[in-house]
């Protein structure tokens, strides 16, 4: 039957993967999307830090959800689910605190060591009773590109926000408001529904538009690299190539392109592959052997590249680091 | 012999069978732990969630017509909640009507748009889909500021719609979930509402020759679908303390999917609430089981689309099965659809008329 035929497919494509849940340490990272271009690369981090737990006989698990669309909710159940699955220890982001809190409140009472990293700050991790938090400081890293742009010159912004409702999102936004304003400059926020993140075409009509009935504004922050690619397509769909200027969160090939072309000012880089691997590897290390990290607020970010270390940056990626 | 051959042949015996062989290749094949799966919430919460408007849905499917619009309720239902018992901070009472009576009018104005005009109910909810979401996102910057809107909910309502039981991690929604088919499984197959349906998707004109009230039924499945998507919002945000803009485009799909897996026909006309049923524990175990399983998680979405695809294909030989097997010796003076199509499954000929 052909039935049997898919079947004995997909079980040849499955045993060729390797067993989970053995005796050593099972680490649980609750993510992105492990196609979104930002959250492959911190997954990478954790799947690195993993090898020292596969050398004690343990295993790094991740956890993402199919899509952005009920973002807090799903994240929380995932959380729960690590639990489920008998994590000794999770790393997980706080996107949307009303909606996760709750989540990693169960994690801290069941015992189990809980890192905090990408959202919530350290602010998150104290409330929650987590034992660190390792990331950039979301607000900060909006402000770095604010003061960037405006210094530059380019003096009223606008936060393309395709992800209205996350927490970090909203703190990029506020941050970058900020920053515009502190140098002299003055920031707004372009909101689009939440199914737009990461569709590339909506965001780019979107911002075609936006600019062309705001014909004022001349920098544009984005807060992740396929937005900030959709953003500068749509910048050259409105005809403003040139007269309009992006800085955008995160950066892979396509945005170390960008820089190097010029069509894009800069990226604030929160090095996700870093949060991923000190955050995986701090809890492998306290499951394993018991060690703490005392430095409190572990931060990754906010970096800047631009034009005049964007060659060093390659480099990086090249040789793996980045 | 004859008792296994009556069961295979009835609508849900496919979505079992789905059921079974998508369990034991993840536990066979893919090193899924039974023990850990079976007392793991995850896929329980996700069918409920998904299960709750499958049930609707799956009675507007047999009946010929579709509603897409299910997926901007579910977020309508939820922001609706909290704009108005988290934002103004009336009591939850009327944020739960509120979000109720969002259902109501979309799904009022979805089935009128059904019988009153010639186009197809994908299309005009694919309106209302699109619709909604502005309504929602615009009405939600123009009342709050914001796209995300905090909810305080008192116990005595997280304790009905949104918290978790036994001190464990299942929501109390599986329970609305299971009473709702148990409500659904006696509309459709008790009752003879359930044969007007059947009827309906088999043939309209010939539905509404024998006098069956055809525009009144569509209008009211096409209430109950929205309003069954915007319950589940108002549980979600009762659960989750928040509600959040969202396009809720995954929901669409996978609501459908886990309807057609449970055995009905996107043409209309077949089907069962027990099918439906399962359908949606299927997809939910297909959909979050992979996480339990040693498979890489990039390989997630093939995984999922090819057992689906063998889900459906087993349901689709089952019918077949079924549609040689019944008319001829045992339901001989049943007629069938002028196209061909039966009319009256099995499971409908329950009635006592």
């Amino acid at each position: 039957m052909k039935t049997t035929k898919f079947l004995a497919a997909t079980a040849v494509l499955a045993m060729s993967a390797t067993m989970a849940l053995a005796d050593g340490p099972n680490i649980f990272v609750i993510g992105g999307k492990p196609d979104d271009p930002f959250w492959s690369r911190v997954k990478l981090g954790a799947e690195h830090a993993g090898l020292v737990a596969e050398m004690h006989g343990g295993s790094v698990t991740w956890l993402g959800p199919q899509n952005y669309d009920n973002l807090g909710p799903d994240a929380a159940e995932l959380i729960r689910q690590a639990i489920d699955q008998g994590a000794d220890a999770i790393v997980g982001p706080d996107w949307v605190p009303e909606a996760m809190d709750p989540a990693f409140e169960a994690v801290v009472a069941a015992g189990i060591p809980l890192v905090i990293y990408n959202a919530g700050g350290i602010e998150a991790a104290d409330r929650l009773g987590a034992m660190n938090y390792v990331g950039a400081v979301d607000y900060k890293s909006g402000e770095a590109a604010g003061i960037y742009l405006a210094e530059a010159g380019h003096t009223n912004g606008a936060c393309v926000n395709t992800l209205p409702g996350a927490a970090n999102i909203e703190a990029f936004c506020s941050g970058f408001n900020d920053g515009m304003a502190a140098s002299g400059g003055t920031g707004s926020v372009l909101q689009l529904p939440a199914t737009a993140f990461g569709d590339s075409t909506a965001v780019a009509q979107a911002v075609r538009a936006h600019l062309l009935q705001n014909p004022d504004i001349t920098a544009l922050f984005a807060i992740g690299d396929q937005d900030t690619n959709a953003s500068i397509s749509g910048i050259q769909q409105a005809g403003k190539t040139g007269s309009v200027h992006v800085c955008g969160m995160n950066f892979n090939d396509s945005i170390l392109a960008n820089i190097q072309a010029g069509t894009q000012d800069c990226a604030i880089d929160q090095q996700g592959y870093q949060q991923g691997f000190f955050a995986t590897a701090i809890l492998i290390n306290n499951v394993q052997y018991g060690t703490t990290i005392p430095t409190r607020e572990i931060l990754t970010g906010p970096g800047i590249i631009d034009a005049s270390n964007v060659e060093l940056v390659i480099a990086g990626v090249q040789a793996g680091a980045r | 012999m004859d008792l296994i051959s009556g069961l295979l042949r009835r609508p849900a015996a496919a979505s079992v069978l789905s059921l079974i062989g998508v369990l034991a290749f993840y536990v066979l094949f893919a090193g899924a732990d039974i023990g850990k799966l079976a007392g793991a919430a995850s896929w329980v919460n996700y069918a409920a969630r998904i299960g709750i408007v499958a049930l609707p849905v799956g009675l507007l499917m047999i009946s010929g017509e579709i509603d897409i619009s299910i997926g901007a309720m579910i977020p309508a239902g939820a922001m609706t909640t909290a704009i108005i018992s988290g934002y103004y901070e009336m009591p939850i009472v009327f944020g739960m009507i509120g979000a109720i009576a969002i259902g109501l009018i979309v799904g009022t104005i979805n089935g009128i748009l059904a019988v009153r005009t010639n186009v197809p109910t994908l299309i005009i909810t694919l309106a209302t889909l699109v619709g909604m979401q502005g309504v929602v996102l615009a009405g939600s910057k123009l009342l709050t500021g914001t796209a995300s809107v905090p909810l305080t909910a008192p116990e005595w309502a997280k304790t009905l719609f949104g918290d978790l039981m036994f001190g464990g991690s299942h929501q109390v929604l599986i329970l609305w979930w299971a009473g709702l088919a148990v409500v659904f499984w006696f509309f459709l197959h008790q009752s003879r509402f359930g044969n007007w349906i059947y009827a309906m998707g088999g043939d309209k004109e010939s539905a509404r020759n024998a006098g069956i009230p055809v525009d009144r039924m569509t209008i009211l499945l096409f209430i109950l679908t929205a309003t069954a998507a915007s319950f589940v919002g108002m549980c979600n945000a009762i659960q989750f303390n928040s509600a959040q803009v969202s396009g809720g485009m995954n929901d669409i799909f996978n609501i459908i999917v886990s309807v057609v897996v449970g055995g009905v026909l996107l043409t209309g006309g077949f089907g069962s609430v027990t099918g439906v049923f399962v359908g949606a524990l299927t997809f939910a175990i297909v959909n979050k089981g992979i996480d339990f399983t040693a498979i890489d998680r990039n390989w997630s979405n093939l995984i999922i689309g090819i057992m689906l695809l063998a889900a459906v294909a087993m349901n689709e030989s089952f019918r077949n099965l079924a549609m040689r097997a019944a008319p001829s010796k045992r339901r001989k003076a049943k007629p069938e659809g002028p196209d061909g199509s039966i009319v009256v499954s099995s499971d409908s000929i329950t009635s006592k008329k």
